[in-house]
């Protein structure tokens, strides 16, 4: 397999002219789109900042996914970057794990195997944060209203 | 302390994380709902603290509980899932629908994640992604680079005095650029290469495909024609029981004293109906056991009453259309019969997988059943052999060099198929290993193999009588051979070497009007404008004549048979009538004047052939060439040049079909406007085998499905 594009490659958006260039080369193919326009045009949506078009390129990938066989271990990683750029980090890690059951030497993907789980831990730390201190807050008010109760009794 | 407990495992194993999460997907929600359970209970617990029995320490209780719960393997595990998902991502999975939409969209089976193929091509998309882009970018600056160029260039003549290197180092990027750019030209050639490779692969699953459902047709298709034969079968057996009923009433009317009689003779017939198979002797003896002599003498309808002797007709399609010829590759055989042992001298068909007729030197007439591949019977009458003939539905006229034309029923036919089927099952085996060796399509399998030369030779006469009662009468006021015939409807017409075209009416069976060909030709000739036909009419016309035949006699062609017949086709339709003739000219007659209203010249030999529809008229002739006339001005449309005379043509919607003398059928598609060759020829060509086919002699096209007969007696069946 080529190159791949590491996951900093996958933050930097496209200019909206380009972006538009790659949008109008999908639509004027019509019905017998090549690979390489439909790949283009779905890793410049996932490469930009709005939701939607992110959602839109993993779309796309997972359509190249399933027609093309030969490529679907490339698309693996992308699909596995896409979800990892849209914070669907179960699906990530899914695609990353299998990418590197084929194939353990891929630097790329292991390199991304790091980066989700660090993006969940934080994510799960800050959650489990606000979330703890949620349940602390809600069981100091419960205590208060028992021992209110008792002291009332 | 649900807090506590979430804090503490992930720092205490985290090594579990990553092999837990793989499979807890479905455990998920069943755990997490148990723990929410669990959760509720303490809550519930410590909320309403009187509900509880221990009284004293229900908190404490319930945090064991908790802790116990907690301690379980199976909680863990979706704990842990918490800690891959993140809360956030949890909630939007949960909640948000334009979340779940797209989750479900894009989701991938694991199937196809673990049979995922190691890629073979050299570049990843990535690469092709990264080949592609710069050009954009340089195609977007590639038509300012010019203009940039002009100004730059005349920013640079400004300090080009004393600016040397930078210009240098300029173009020494511009060349980087371009060969960067080479570069991704060929990255992007190989992603194309390898994207025609996968297209392939789709292209051959999509042939097999084609080939699985083709088989299937053909399987229907034949599902179909037996269910038709069915059908007709049981039609018949109504129709005869109500006409059994119908005499019946008739009787009861009559005497009351024969009723009796009639029931107890019913009654015996009915009984010998239950217990007879499809056997003709049955029902033979079911006649002569219901018609008695004293009964038949006295009913009202005894003129029609012989006719209703069973008789199996002909399953005729008029509901299922086949279609299976259409799908077929264009080219590929279907069938291929010996139909006689002598040149063919005519033939046709009224529909695709129908019913074939054959007229050859050896004077004898076949009929053939498309679908099975196998003679039905012959049709006997006539003196000599049948020159012309055509089949339309149950109809078939044939006109003989006996000067006699023949109408033929084939509904009367007494065509047994399981008879047919039995007398060549002994045949089949051996027929079906020659067919095996020597069919090269695939398609050779969807048939019932086709009668062999061995076939003719050895199987007993098909039922000699099972055409027996087809004639239905014969027309002869003609003096010399019948050449060309063409009938429509009720109206017949048809030239002959007597010079003359007569029309006949079908039902009443005579000749409505002749009209003399030598006659019209002379009149035409003096009233045109033309000097050099209007020169010697009268030699010209008992020249040309003459000289068409002498110059048959002269050629060294001593295997052509058919000498240039003097009328060589007519078709007629309505009033209109268009004859093509041994002087190379096409007359149009209106029948009801019986004048030649139109005549186009054009062809410089004998006019074998020729078809008009609504818009062009198409004509073969013995000059080698093919001429499409446009009806509305009279003009050549197209015209073309073939290496042989051509002895038969015929065209349907799309295509124009011509026996040129080869042994291959020349086949011009209208659509594009290609010649092709059709035919045993074909493969013959490519395989050089010693033997190759004979010549094609007549051919028959009906919407792709083409009939081709041929100098050895041979009938080859296409699809086209």
């Amino acid at each position: 397999m080529g190159s791949l594009p590491y996951a900093a490659d996958a933050e930097s958006p496209l200019k909206p002219a380009e972006l538009q260039v790659l949008r109008a080369q999908y639509e004027k193919e019509g019905p017998y789109i090549s690979l390489q326009t439909k790949f283009n045009y779905s890793w410049g949506l996932i490469k930009s900042s709005s939701r939607p078009d992110q959602q839109e390129g993993v779309l796309l990938l997972s359509d190249i996914f399933k027609t093309s066989p030969e490529r679907r271990r490339e698309c693996l990683y992308y699909l596995a970057l896409g979800n990892y750029k849209l914070g669907n980090y179960a699906e990530a890690r899914r695609y990353n794990d299998s990418l590197l059951e084929l194939e353990s030497g891929n630097l790329q993907a292991q390199s991304l195997g790091q980066l989700i789980d660090e993006k969940v831990s934080r994510e799960g730390m800050v959650g489990m944060a606000i979330v703890g201190g949620v349940a602390a807050a809600v069981a100091v008010g419960v205590g208060m209203l028992v021992r209110g109760a008792q002291r009332k009794r | 302390m649900t807090g506590r407990g979430r804090s503490t495992s992930p720092r205490r194993q985290p090594g579990h994380s990553r092999q837990a999460s793989n499979d807890d997907n479905i455990s998920d929600t069943r755990q997490i709902e148990a723990f929410g359970r669990t959760v509720q209970a303490t809550a519930s617990q410590l909320i309403f603290p009187g509900n509880d029995q221990h009284g004293t320490d229900p908190y404490k209780s319930a945090l064991t509980s908790v802790q116990r719960q907690l301690r379980r393997p199976l909680i863990q595990r979706s704990v842990f899932s918490f800690t891959q998902q993140s809360p956030r991502e949890l909630l939007r999975g949960k909640f948000s629908t334009s979340e779940v939409e797209h989750r479900a969209l894009s989701y991938i089976p694991q199937e196809l994640i673990r049979t995922a193929p190691a890629g073979q091509s050299p570049f990843s998309l990535f690469e092709g992604f990264k080949a592609s882009l710069p050009d954009t970018e340089d195609d977007g600056r590639g038509g300012r680079r010019k203009r940039h160029g002009r100004n730059g260039s005349k920013l640079l003549e400004g300090p080009q005095e004393h600016k040397g290197p930078p210009q240098l180092v300029k173009m020494k990027r511009e060349r980087d650029k371009l060969d960067h750019r080479l570069e991704m030209m060929g990255i992007r050639k190989t992603m194309c290469a390898s994207e025609i490779r996968e297209i392939d692969t789709k292209i051959a699953n999509m042939n097999t495909m084609r080939r699985v459902v083709l088989e299937r047709l053909a399987g229907l298709e034949q599902e179909e024609h037996d269910m038709e034969v069915e059908i007709g079968d049981l039609a018949e057996r109504v129709a005869e029981m109500q006409e059994m009923l119908e005499d019946e009433e008739a009787l009861a009317k009559q005497s009351p004293s024969l009723i009796a009689e009639g029931e107890a003779e019913r009654r015996a017939a009915d009984k010998k109906l239950e217990t007879e198979e499809d056997d003709e002797e049955a029902e033979a003896d079911m006649d002569a056991s219901f018609m008695s002599e004293s009964i038949y003498g006295k009913l009202p309808k005894a003129q029609e009453s012989p006719r209703s002797k069973a008789k199996r007709r002909m399953p005729k399609r008029t509901i299922s259309m086949p279609v299976l010829h259409e799908h077929m590759e264009p080219g590929t055989k279907i069938r291929e019969l010996q139909a006689h042992n002598d040149v063919i001298t005519a033939m046709d068909f009224d529909a695709p997988f129908g019913t074939l007729v054959t007229a050859a030197l050896d004077d004898t007439v076949r009929v053939w059943d498309l679908n099975a591949g196998r003679c039905m019977g012959m049709l006997e009458g006539h003196l000599s052999s049948v020159r012309c003939l055509q089949v339309e539905e149950n109809l078939v006229a044939t006109g003989s060099m006996d000067a006699s034309i023949r109408l033929w029923d084939l509904g009367q036919a007494d065509y047994n198929p399981a008879q047919a089927a039995a007398s060549n099952n002994i045949t089949d085996k051996s027929s079906e290993a020659e067919d095996a060796e020597a069919d090269k399509g695939s398609d050779a399998a969807l048939f019932t193999p086709a009668a062999s030369v061995a076939d003719l030779a050895s199987q007993p006469p098909p039922q000699g009588d099972a055409m027996a009662d087809c004639h239905l009468f014969t027309l002869s006021a003609h003096v010399a051979e019948i050449t060309a015939l063409n009938f429509r409807g009720n109206t017949l017409v048809s030239g002959s070497a007597d010079k003359t075209l007569r029309q006949w009416d079908l039902e009443k069976g005579r000749c409505i009007q002749t009209l003399d060909v030598l006659w019209a030709a002379a009149q035409a000739q003096t009233t045109t404008v033309n000097t050099s036909a209007a020169a010697t009419p009268a030699s010209e016309s008992g020249g040309w004549w003459k000289s068409g035949a002498g110059r048959l006699r002269g050629s060294a062609e001593a295997a052509e048979q058919a000498e240039a017949d003097f009328v060589g086709a007519v078709q007629v339709f309505d009033a209109a009538l268009a004859c093509g003739t041994a002087d190379g000219m096409v007359r149009l007659w209106d029948l009801r004047s019986g004048q030649v209203h139109r005549s186009l010249v054009g062809h410089t030999g004998p006019v074998t052939s020729l078809q008009f529809d609504d818009v062009f008229l198409v004509t073969g002739s013995r000059d080698r060439s093919i001429r499409i006339w446009d009806l509305r001005t009279g003009t050549i449309h197209d015209a073309f040049a073939y290496d042989q005379p051509i002895s038969s043509m015929q065209f349907d919607a799309r295509r124009i079909v011509a026996a040129a003398g080869e042994d291959v059928v020349k086949v011009y598609d209208k659509a594009d406007g290609r010649q092709w060759d059709c035919g045993a020829g074909v493969l013959a060509a490519t395989a050089e085998t010693t033997s190759r086919p004979s010549v094609v002699e007549r051919v028959r096209i009906k919407d792709g499905y083409l009939v081709e007969g041929r100098r050895d007696g041979v009938v080859g069946v296409w699809s086209c």
